[in-house]
């Protein structure tokens, strides 16, 4: 939390507190204001281009709602939702689960400092791969032909045929939500690993004298530490997991079919394939007002930085 | 005294104003100039990553040598190109020079009026060496076929030349059986041929413009279409559903595992890689897989023939030309037309040939000294002579091969039935072309 | 609930005890290294295949190991440049970014604002966090045509800082208010005015804050990608991802190539994220979950 600054004490000859304030209120928002207005109508007018975009045709005649009705009667916006959706509740509970686990399994497994400050450095390097890279590193694993998983079953002896990981709608999902889960349950691992930490000692020796089990001890006292943290990874993960396009346009392209046809892959098609500006504009708009209606009430919720 | 001087305020009010104003001004100098002079030392080419380009990066040393300017192929793959110059004449920006254009996107050009017209700004006229039809297909709006609403009142111009001859013909082993003429004898050497690892026939499934450019000859050549002259769909007739059940149903028995993931490459390299009996091709794939030495293991062994006949008699091939056009945005339309014309020479031509190239001249076409190194001329040129088919030229065709292409890739999958998927595909492409004003 | 009795404390239990944990501890870790590392190496491998290798059967090993793809993609490809192009991006970026936040994170740590609007500001920061680019991708391309920098690379530095923002604003509030006002105090005491003291008691204590701010700045930049690939048209501008991306294409047999691009593009930030290590998860939560 951030403490309050504290406000100056009288240093030059005489002046009221008060005085002293507004002089530097006065230079703070001689500063503030011209680089934030500039930079919150930077951020503003393309909300209201877009606005604009989507209730008028190309040429500039108003037309209204009709953009707006036409996206709301697209069946594939509302396969791309579900898609989104299916893939959120993939994603998200593996990460977590999966981050859990090994972030309580080093946790209590790994004493050795070296040791776990070489696995930090080991967690992070996924977390800032650029997606595309990610995607092209997919490619070679699931592509039907030079991919190496398959290589790798067949060598083994588990399969016996070609497996169309991109080819099945189920498959390709799982492909896409994979590497998904393969860059970011690092994340989850280190924040909730810093989390254990924080655990005081005392604590969990006293439970372990009074023998209780490493599933007592999670659930009665570790528990208690990372449930906010479980909160802030639920809210960053799950507004990550709206916006992802990159790894998913390579390994996939929204395919087969429109089975990993995300949300934001569903946007770019209408806009860069379909060249339906309007159309896409009004997809654009209600994004960007449900993402902060939603952004607005979570936030209430959360246990953010409050001055 | 946290109080700042009037001159310090005004001092880094300046200091910063002259920042912000001058950081643009630096980083656009950073950019390209484009010069106006007549003269210009590069021409910018938005070109196609794959064969189809090979060969013109390879001749562009040429012109270089003997004109002194440079021309930079910029390449995109085939969907990303589209999107990229249609931005690019959106933004109306002076980035390109030259662009590659599949010839199904000339409505589109044409329509958003985005080209310069190659006839009467530069001189162009008709040489009598090239297919009559290749013009037709650079000419906006079109000569022949149904043309859009909004396009009929327009001057004809040419707007684009051929610089690919492709025209999608049909490949098999000839060191196995003799030519299939119909697609029934396709069918039943598919059958006596399959394999183990060696497929009866490979289909090129992926989804969008690769499986729409592999079934719309079976299409056509059982009669069915996209559209009719009057652009209704036709996707859901008898006769379209039977070539799509054909494709999907009967010849996906003996064809690769995963079709429905296999685009060109893949589909050439089984050819190449002695897997494959038999699969239409393209000429780029001829040159730039199938036939090249240092990695085919079938070289000789492969005959080229038009598309083969359907129970409507016909084997319609389709036209898969790549033009040249020259943007609106351009600032050296005069230079640019000049490489076209550059590229369309004879010897430039026999030159652009011998490095893999795809010609549309007759006469090197019918030159019998070359028929042994470029197997597949006579084939082309007979397709050029049969007229082949092109696809339907209407400014709504990304849509409508997105539309149908995902369909088809759906049925090549197992996904849908032939009958569910085109009607899918129909629903769609109905609604798409009625809110684009087309008559329905 | 009964609890479980402990584990014996003495003899052989305790050996095998001992050996069984470590034994879990190897799989463990085992299993995880090789889920992360062998797609890597699997990248590392296929970017060092020659053309012909790519025709015959797989193998986990390249046959005749080549370095020929690199020089393809860099060179033969002029990729090189695509390079320079995403250097040149994200530095400015980060110049534009960090300066930017500077002026609007200054006023709010080190001037008494109202914690109304302090907190409104970070709030909004935060919010802007979760703009999905492709909503903002529409109406951006309409102000690139109408500002004519299509194909520019200040549309992508524009963009880019934009997004980086907020993350700024939220590290250095961060890392300013960390250093206590007293220091700048005693400077105005003795007679600096506000920029000196900015200049030369700020700057220099929140130098590791920049530079942390600044490398993660970097490498977000670094691997954007749809804005690249839309407001870009040729090698004037275009990014190292949009080439990467444009490698993978199943009209042509390049994996090769693909791969070596690949290779290219993680390897900086990887370079960097050693650097900045201990600030990545406060970066990726602006602040919000911050280890020390």
């Amino acid at each position: 939390m951030v403490a309050d600054l504290p406000v100056p004490t009288g240093i030059q000859p005489v002046r009221t507190g008060r005085r002293q304030r507004s002089g530097q209120e006065r230079l703070a928002y001689t500063i503030l204001v011209p680089a934030l207005g500039t930079v919150f109508i930077i951020v503003t007018i393309p909300f209201v281009i877009a606005i604009w975009q989507s209730v008028t045709t190309d040429d500039g005649t108003f037309i209204g709602l009709r953009n707006y009705s036409r996206a709301l009667g697209n069946p594939l916006f509302f396969d791309a939702l579900r898609a989104t959706g299916l893939y959120a509740l993939i994603v998200l509970p593996t990460e977590i689960l999966l981050g859990l686990g090994f972030a309580l399994f080093v946790h209590r497994a790994v004493k050795r400092a070296g040791l776990r400050a070489t696995l930090y450095v080991a967690a992070v390097l996924p977390l800032v791969v650029p997606p595309v890279a990610v995607g092209v590193v997919a490619r070679l694993i699931y592509a039907p032909g030079y991919g190496v998983l398959n290589y790798v079953l067949q060598t083994v002896g588990i399969t016996h045929s070609e497996i169309q990981w991109l080819g099945v709608s189920a498959l390709a999902m799982g492909a896409v939500a994979s590497v998904d889960i393969w860059q970011w349950t690092p994340f989850v691992y280190l924040v909730l690993f810093a989390g254990l930490q924080t655990v005081p000692k005392e604590s969990i020796e006293a439970a372990q004298v009074d023998g209780a089990t490493w599933w007592t001890q999670f659930r009665y006292i570790e528990l208690h530490y990372l449930r906010p943290l479980f909160l802030l990874i639920l809210f960053f993960r799950m507004a990550d997991v709206l916006r992802v396009f990159d790894h998913v346009y390579i390994l996939t392209g929204g395919g087969p079919g429109t089975a990993t046809q995300l949300l934001s892959l569903y946007i770019y098609r209408i806009e860069f394939r379909f060249f339906d500006g309007g159309q896409a504009a009004a997809l654009a708009v209600m994004v960007l007002v449900s993402i902060s209606i939603l952004y607005s009430l979570v936030t209430r919720a959360l246990p953010l930085e409050r001055a | 005294m946290q109080r700042i001087s009037r001159r310090e305020f005004v001092k880094r009010t300046a200091v910063t104003g002259a920042a912000f104003t001058s950081l643009p001004a630096f980083l656009a100098a950073c950019g390209t100039s484009t010069t106006t002079s007549n003269k210009p030392s590069k021409l910018v080419v938005a070109a196609v990553q794959g064969n189809e380009d090979g060969p013109l990066k390879k001749v562009v040393g040429n012109y270089k040598s003997q004109t002194g300017i440079e021309v930079q192929v910029v390449e995109f793959p085939y969907a990303d190109l589209f999107t990229k110059l249609v931005t690019t004449f959106q933004a109306n920006d002076s980035s390109y020079d030259l662009c590659m254009m599949d010839d199904p996107w000339m409505p589109k050009f044409g329509t958003m009026g985005a080209l310069q017209p190659l006839d009467s700004n530069f001189g162009f006229t008709r040489d009598s060496d090239i297919p009559t039809v290749v013009y037709d297909v650079g000419t906006w709006p079109p000569p022949h076929g149904p043309v859009p609403p909004s396009e009929q009142g327009k001057t004809q111009h040419l707007y684009g030349i051929t610089i690919v001859g492709n025209v999608e013909m049909f490949m098999y082993r000839s060191d196995k059986s003799s030519a299939p003429t119909t697609w029934d004898d396709v069918y039943a050497n598919a059958a006596k041929y399959n394999a183990p690892n060696f497929y009866g026939y490979v289909i090129r499934g992926k989804a969008t413009n690769p499986v729409s450019s592999d079934s719309l000859p079976i299409l056509w050549s059982f009669g069915g279409n996209i559209f009719d002259d009057n652009w209704k769909v036709q996707l859901d007739s008898d006769a379209s559903i039977t070539a799509v059940d054909f494709l999907t149903r009967k010849l996906k028995k003996y064809a690769e595992p995963g079709a429905e993931s296999f685009d060109a490459a893949e589909r050439s390299q089984a050819m190449a890689t002695g897997k494959a009996y038999q699969s239409t091709v393209w000429p780029g794939e001829i040159t730039g897989i199938v036939e090249d030495p240092s990695v085919s293991q079938v070289k000789g062994k492969v005959a080229y023939i038009p598309i083969p006949q359907g129970p409507s008699g016909k084997g319609l091939g389709m036209m898969g030309n790549w033009l040249l056009g020259i943007p609106k945005g351009s600032k050296n339309g005069q230079a640019a037309a000049d490489f076209i014309k550059w590229m369309l020479k004879t010897d430039n031509m026999r030159n652009y040939v011998a490095q893999g190239g795809i010609p549309i001249r007759n006469s090197i076409l019918n030159d019998a000294s070359l028929a042994a190194a470029n197997p597949y001329f006579k084939a082309l040129a007979a397709s050029f002579a049969a007229v082949p088919n092109w696809r339907p030229r209407t400014d709504q065709w990304g849509a409508v091969e997105t539309s149908y292409g995902t369909a088809m890739n759906a049925a090549v999958a197992g996904q849908l039935t032939p009958q569910a998927a085109m009607q899918k595909a129909a629903g769609e492409i109905r609604t798409v072309m009625k809110a684009a004003n087309y008559p329905s | 609930m009964a609890p479980t009795p402990a584990l014996p404390r003495k003899g052989g239990g305790r050996t095998l005890a001992i050996g069984i944990r470590l034994i879990l501890i190897a799989a463990g870790l085992g299993v995880a290294a090789f889920l992360y590392a062998f797609p890597l190496y699997w990248l590392i491998a296929t970017s060092l295949k020659g053309k012909p290798e790519l025709y015959q059967s797989i193998t986990l090993v390249p046959r005749h190991p080549t370095l020929q793809p690199y020089y393809s993609v860099l060179f033969d490809r002029g990729f090189w440049v695509l390079l320079k192009n995403s250097v040149m991006v994200c530095a400015a970026t980060v110049l534009v970014t960090l300066a930017v936040g500077l002026v609007i994170t200054y006023p709010i740590t080190r001037l008494s604002v109202s914690p109304r609007l302090r907190v409104g500001v970070l709030n909004w920061a935060l919010s802007l966090r979760f703009l999905p680019p492709v909503a903002v991708v529409v109406p951006y391309f309409a102000i690139v045509r109408t500002l004519q920098i299509y194909n520019q690379p200040i549309a992508l530095i524009g963009i880019y800082s934009l997004f980086n923002l907020p993350f700024a604003i939220w590290m250095l509030k961060g890392f300013l208010a960390e250093i206590p006002i007293e220091l700048e105090e005693a400077a105005l005491v003795d007679g600096a005015n506000r920029w000196t003291s900015f200049r030369r008691v700020l700057l220099p204590l929140a130098a590791p804050g920049l530079m942390a701010a600044a490398t993660i700045v970097f490498t977000f930049a670094w691997s954007e990608f749809l804005f690249a690939l839309i407001l870009t048209a040729t090698p004037n501008s275009q990014t190292f991802p949009v080439g990467v991306q444009g490698l993978v294409t199943q009209f042509e047999i390049i994996w090769n190539d693909m791969a070596a691009s690949g290779v290219i593009a993680m390897s900086v930030p990887l370079v960097l994220m050693v650097i900045a290590r201990n600030y990545i998860v406060a970066g990726l939560t602006f602040g919000v979950i911050r280890e020390k």
